[in-house]
């Protein structure tokens, strides 16, 4: 794969012609060989319509195209960064948290409000991450950036995952998400247990938590 | 019986079995299983100790976690030290205590200007019994070994918690310079005499004494 983890806050990625890869703005640490930096004034791939749905839906960040012959390596603001490889699955990730991913992988944008009605709707906003969410699928690497590093937890059909909203970094394969409650008298008279919203994932696939409820 | 691991090391998981576990309120990230949440008033010490934290200033807002599964509980990327208690007591800052079994009784007891140093007031938050703990300190903790032979002086701004047979008293180097401005930010210690163990870290608090 064209990503390497080369310290746990820094990602080493190949550059080889033909070969695009897409980063944050501003996020290359350092480079060897020729290599060009070129703003992506779209935000990634796709032509005009693309760039309007991601204007539209908040999930477009500042993203530049990197080009040429070489390695790059890749870091944000000291927080930890984690590679995820794809192999056909689709991950969904804020994009805010996207440090940098290949070209290989088609990316998109997909409304959350419509997995689960209403509440998908009220988990956009309790989360803060709004009701769109950016998608990643194909064969590639992706680097994903995390406050305290992540761990990855295995969903089973069997075995649904309760995640913080603020913990939640990422997800992958084929899951179904949904808000789950638990405000009763208590959180009513401010004696919550400030644990009274969780994301229920639940299908097959793979979550990936952050050891933090701070936001990036 | 519940079950104390790191995943990674910022990363506390608990398995539970229909049992119970004390934890500091809000710092769930995740959990397999079937779990209830439920905020203990006053620190889960009946009233008596209600009104001792509230009196002392020791005040952690503390939730109930029972149920089936594992629990996985993290602080602001802090890094998980695990403490097995058999029968002796530890002091540790309320801000530093993560998770502790429900056989594990937590208290407040006086510590004296120690703590005025710290910026915590004047009272620490003491866990009792057999059973593991789970602190949390900014960047991982070192455990220093205190003997008769051997006093450890600590900065009050990288204590963490300390256990067993020790006595503490504040001491401090302010002379002339540190009034005439040269002071060398390392104007107040807390020295241990006695037989124990104390956990630094390596992260400095904003203290009132570190500014001296």
């Amino acid at each position: 794969m064209a990503f390497t983890q080369l310290t746990s806050k820094m990602v080493r990625a190949d550059v080889a012609p033909g070969q695009v890869v897409f980063s944050q703005r501003g996020a290359m640490l350092a480079y060897t060989g020729q290599v060009t930096f070129t703003p992506s004034i779209t935000g990634g791939q796709g032509g005009l319509g693309s760039m309007l749905g991601r204007r539209i839906a908040h999930e477009a960040v500042p993203l530049m195209t990197v080009e040429g012959h070489g390695a790059v390596m890749f870091g944000h603001g000291g927080h930890h960064a984690h590679v995820v490889d794809l192999s056909g699955e689709t991950l969904y990730v804020e994009s805010d948290r996207l440090l940098a991913f290949e070209g290989s992988l088609e990316q998109g944008t997909m409304f959350m409000g419509s997995q689960g009605g209403v509440m998908g709707v009220i988990r956009g906003q309790v989360t803060g991450q709004g009701l769109f969410t950016t998608t990643l699928t194909g064969y590639g690497s992706v680097a994903v950036l995390a406050h305290g590093g992540v761990f990855e937890l295995p969903v089973t059909p069997q075995a649904a995952v309760h995640v913080d909203p603020q913990a939640y970094v990422a997800h992958r394969g084929d899951l179904r998400n949904r808000l789950s409650t638990a405000v009763g008298w208590r959180e009513m008279v401010g004696r919550g247990s400030g644990e009274s919203f969780q994301l229920e994932l639940s299908g097959s696939g793979t979550v990936y938590v952050q050891a933090s409820e701070e936001k990036l | 019986m519940a079950l104390f691991r790191l995943q990674g090391s910022r990363v506390l998981a608990v398995d539970l079995t229909d049992d119970a576990v004390k934890a500091r309120n809000g710092s769930m990230v995740a959990y397999t299983g079937k779990m209830t949440f439920k905020r203990l008033t006053g620190g889960g010490e009946g009233l008596r100790g209600l009104v001792t934290r509230r009196v002392t200033g020791e005040s952690m807002t503390v939730m109930e976690v029972k149920g089936f599964g594992t629990c996985f509980f993290a602080e602001s990327a802090a890094e998980i030290n695990l403490v097995r208690l058999d029968g002796e007591k530890l002091y540790v800052e309320a801000s530093n205590l993560l998770c502790t079994e429900a056989t594990l009784r937590t208290g407040t007891s006086f510590t004296g200007l120690r703590g005025a140093s710290e910026g915590h007031g004047l009272f620490t938050t003491t866990v009792e019994g057999s059973g593991q703990a789970a602190l949390t300190s900014a960047g991982p903790a070192v455990v220093l070994r205190v003997t008769p032979q051997t006093p450890l002086s600590v900065d009050p701004g990288a204590y963490v918690a300390h256990t067993g047979n020790l006595r503490q008293h504040f001491q401090s180097g302010v002379n002339w310079r540190t009034f005439a401005g040269e002071a060398s930010g390392e104007a107040f210690q807390i020295r241990f005499e006695g037989d124990g163990l104390v956990y630094v870290q390596p992260s400095e608090r904003v203290t009132v004494g570190g500014q001296i």
